[in-house]
């Protein structure tokens, strides 16, 4: 245990050190292409190379070369022609805030994060993150410290299953933190490091380095609403909180803030042609970060969208968020955001669907009908229609 | 919905490997469908896909570290194991052609499907103390009735033969510290297991995907980085293989 | 390791001795043509062939049913849940809730229901609901579903459901098995179970 507050206290200094180092950088030289060393590199690159085959036959990969070609672009524009040549891009369909960079130049892209970005230069931040990743071949150094990490929990799980009382499982519950605790602010330094190479290829790009501080600070924003929507309390950013992977988000915006070309804030940072370019895959990304059941994340991302205009899919998410939490006010409010869908497109059949089935379960049986009568006009094959058929009353009933 | 997320805590014990000690020389490892039997040069064509064969180590905490030249030499040790014994398979082997694309991905959901089967037979057919009850009267009337399904006649290779061998292996050896562990359990009555040794080869019939013959053990022998040891578990997994002498040849 | 903590550790090691003697872990046996209650429910079937019924429970309202096992074939029926339950046992109510069953949530809403729980308690990202279609459950008016996702052994399972909304409960079976082979080999007897189902 002493061991692990001794890393602690390190982490802690090694993270006052380089705030107070923190200027503006460049990117070091570009080495060339890597290949793997020794035992542990060998086996490590053999399992990555078989997970990409995998990765690559897989149904969750979002196969549009359009997009992939949008984003190796972006990558490319921002980490410089001669490095962006070793990174093979995978679009993964998974609602999580994710990207990450193998040693073996397997870039996944979670359709999460896609769905948070604000513009270019946000993606740009973070695909040069992930480069910088690849650039300091860390996954190796944190397979190692992984290991330890592991051998310290399975002594505290024996311990803990020979006498299973309340006591014992509660400490061995505090270890479990500290262990995490201990193996992510391993990985935070090196999140430290790849931050520095990112916000590098940034300030050598077209693209304005504060886009990375900008990122950060919305994602804790987005924290800030999903605690407040379940009623927790509000978390400390400037704390290092052992169950993030991830320096501290508050300490992270501000390093970035200060690494960043003052004079480069005023240049373009794409976020129509960001728009543009995730358009057709929008529908699909909000509808599967609603289903994840995170009421106060949901809703912040929806308006943080909407900043710029709100349009159709951003009403629909809307209403049919709050149709899915289905207290009577939300119900009341979900009728109102349907209703704003088909006001800015009057063509998209599943708002009128859900804007009936929010006025009928708050007792507008009538103009619910109405609704899903046209639900059904414009959608004649829908994969519910018998059901919503059953649900209207008959002609002539009046009821 | 599957009870594989139960609860945190046998989530957690069974990941880590720790299980109430359970005779091991009760379960059984291997079993025929009944009424198959497959003689000696009955001119049977066997087709026999790459073997699935991963190799690492097992820290303490039971997580799998794979070593590319452990599983580089396990593969070659075991393909040659393979190709010395398939010759006694007293049948006609065929080796199955290189899949790519939906064809490959096809297979893979039919090898994670007979990985899927195996386990369910250890858990709930073999395993004693855990068996399905309609799993136990099986037992007793010696029924083995297990299938894939008919879609393995499209897998590549199937055209040209009458049953399929499918292999699959995956080994992670005991670290120190594992192995101390276990010592310090074993005390306490609490099994740790020190490496994992997964095993299952099973025949399956390609015209119904009918298992034929399985034989399964999360506990199999043999030390597959090492020649000898990689020619043990091969003779393990077809021992008694229907038709062969390989279970007496390996006794030997 | 100090001389204290190592005394602590062989009493720990002591107490263990007697406390993890062998979980009982027995399924039990549901034989053809005999009625039975599940899921702690008034809710009994009438199996048109013998099958088990495993030990373990997901929930409260839960059981599970299965012939080879819960990765090839698995019947859970969901016996009565009132409104603001979520479907199964939630994991931490404050920091992982599930979505709730509530008192205004409407019959063609339940597949939603379905598709939000096992996104969220399998962890799952994509799940895509087939069809919805009415059909009557438990002698009343029901809704029947299906389904498909790919869980994470790697194999895509497809899914078929009833369901109904009696006295304000949400009453429901659901069957979940690989596509490949034991779908299609199981789905008639997971039926004849559906069709056997009532409310006494």
């Amino acid at each position: 245990m002493r061991r692990i507050v001794a890393r602690v206290a390190a982490g802690l200094a090694c993270l006052l050190a380089q705030a107070a180092a923190a200027a503006p950088a460049l990117p070091p030289p570009y080495a060339g292409a890597y290949q793997p060393q020794g035992v542990d590199e060998i086996g490590l690159w053999r399992e990555m190379d078989e997970d990409e085959q995998r990765l690559a036959s897989s149904s969750l990969v979002i196969r549009d070369e359009k997009l992939t070609r949008y984003l190796t672009k972006i990558l490319c524009d921002t980490v410089g022609a001669d490095r962006c040549n070793s990174a093979r891009i995978y679009v993964v369909r998974e609602p999580t805030v994710n990207a990450s960079m193998a040693p073996n130049g397997t870039m996944r892209i979670f359709s999460g994060i896609l769905l948070r970005f604000q513009n270019e230069a946000q993606l740009g931040a973070v695909l040069g993150h992930e480069f910088g990743h690849f650039e300091g071949r860390h996954s190796l150094v944190h397979f190692k410290s992984r290991r330890q990490g592991t051998d310290l929990l399975a002594w505290a799980a024996v311990l803990a299953s020979l006498a299973p009382s309340y006591d014992v499982r509660r400490s061995y519950q505090d270890l479990k933190l500290s262990v995490y605790g201990n193996l992510y602010r391993f990985g935070r330094d090196q999140e430290r490091e790849a931050d520095a190479l990112g916000i590098s290829y940034l300030n050598r790009s077209q693209f304005p380095p504060q886009a990375g501080s900008q990122f950060w600070q919305n994602i804790m924003a987005e924290f800030e609403a999903s605690a407040r929507a379940r009623g927790l309390k509000k978390p400390n950013f400037e704390r290092i909180a052992f169950t993030a992977s991830h320096p501290p988000h508050g300490e992270r915006a501000a390093t970035l803030a200060k690494l960043a070309l003052p004079d480069a804030a005023a240049r373009d940072a794409g976020a129509d042609r960001y728009r543009a370019a995730l358009a057709p895959w929008l529908p699909l990304f909000l509808e599967d970060q609603i289903k994840l059941n995170d009421f106060g994340a949901s809703d912040y991302l929806i308006q943080s969208l909407a900043q710029s205009d709100w349009t159709a899919p951003l009403w629909f998410a809307r209403g049919e968020l709050y149709r899915s939490r289905g207290a009577q006010r939300d119900l009341v409010n979900a009728a109102e955001f349907y209703a704003q869908a088909i006001a800015a497109d009057g063509s998209m059949a599943d708002a009128y669907r859900g804007l009936g089935l929010s006025l009928v379960k708050t007792g507008r049986r009538s103009e619910g009908a109405q609704a899903l009568r046209t639900y059904l006009e414009k959608k004649p094959g829908a994969s519910d229609a018998s059901m919503i058929l059953m649900m209207l009353p008959k002609e002539g009933t009046g009821n | 919905m599957s009870l594989k997320r139960c609860s945190f805590w046998l989530g957690l014990v069974l990941s880590m490997g720790i299980f109430a000690i359970a005779p091991a020389d009760a379960q059984e490892r291997s079993a025929v469908r009944q009424g198959f039997q497959l003689a000696t040069n009955s001119n049977k064509r066997i087709l026999v896909f790459p073997p699935s064969v991963r190799v690492g180590a097992q820290s303490t905490g039971g997580m799998f570290e794979p070593n590319a030249e452990w599983t580089e030499r396990a593969k070659m040790n075991i393909q040659g194991a393979l190709k010395i014994l398939q010759a006694k398979l007293g049948n006609q082997v065929i080796v199955a052609p290189d899949a790519d694309g939906d064809q490959a991905r096809n297979l893979h959901e039919h090898m994670s499907l007979f990985a899927a089967i195996s386990q369910a037979v250890i858990e709930y057919q073999f395993f004693v103390g855990n068996r399905l009850p309609t799993k136990k009267r099986d037992n007793k009337a010696e029924i083995f009735d297990w299938s894939m399904g008919q879609s393995v006649a499209n897998l590549p290779g199937a055209d040209s033969a009458d049953y399929a061998l499918f292999i699959y292996n995956k080994d992670a050896y005991g670290s120190t510290g594992r192995k101390m562990l276990q010592m310090v359990a074993m005390l306490g009555g609490v099994g740790v297991t020190s490496g994992e040794h997964v095993g299952y080869a099973g025949l399956i019939d390609l015209k119904t995907g009918d298992l034929l013959w399985l034989n399964a053990d999360g506990a199999m022998g043999g030390d597959v980085r090492e020649v000898d040891g990689a020619d043990k578990r091969v003779a393990q997994l077809l021992e008694d293989f229907p038709g062969s002498q390989i279970g007496k040849a390996a006794q030997q | 390791m100090t001389a204290k903590t190592r005394i602590m550790a062989v009493a720990m090691i002591a107490t263990g001795l007697l406390s993890l003697a062998s979980p009982s872990l027995a399924h039990k046996l549901h034989e053809k043509g005999a009625a039975v209650a599940v899921a702690n429910a008034p809710l009994w079937v009438t199996p048109s062939r013998d099958w088990n019924q495993l030990s373990g429970r997901i929930g409260k309202y839960a059981e599970t049913w299965t012939l080879d096992g819960g990765q090839l074939n698995d019947v859970t029926f969901y016996g009565g849940i009132p409104a603001g339950e979520s479907l199964v046992r939630e994991r931490s109510k404050k920091h992982d809730p599930l979505p709730k069953f509530t008192a205004e949530t409407l019959l063609i809403e339940v597949p939603e229901l379905v598709e939000r729980t096992y996104r969220a308690f399998k962890g799952i990202g994509t799940f895509s609901l087939i069809s919805t279609d009415p059909a009557p459950f438990l002698g009343k008016d029901g809704v029947r579903f299906t389904y498909e996702y790919t869980d994470d052994d790697e194999l895509t399972r497809k899914g078929e459901a009833r369901a109904a909304i009696i006295g304000g409960k949400l009453y429901m079976m659901t069957f979940d098995a690989p596509r490949l082979n034991y779908f299609g080999k199981t789905i008639a007897d997971y039926r004849a179970l559906a069709d056997s189902a009532t409310l006494r």
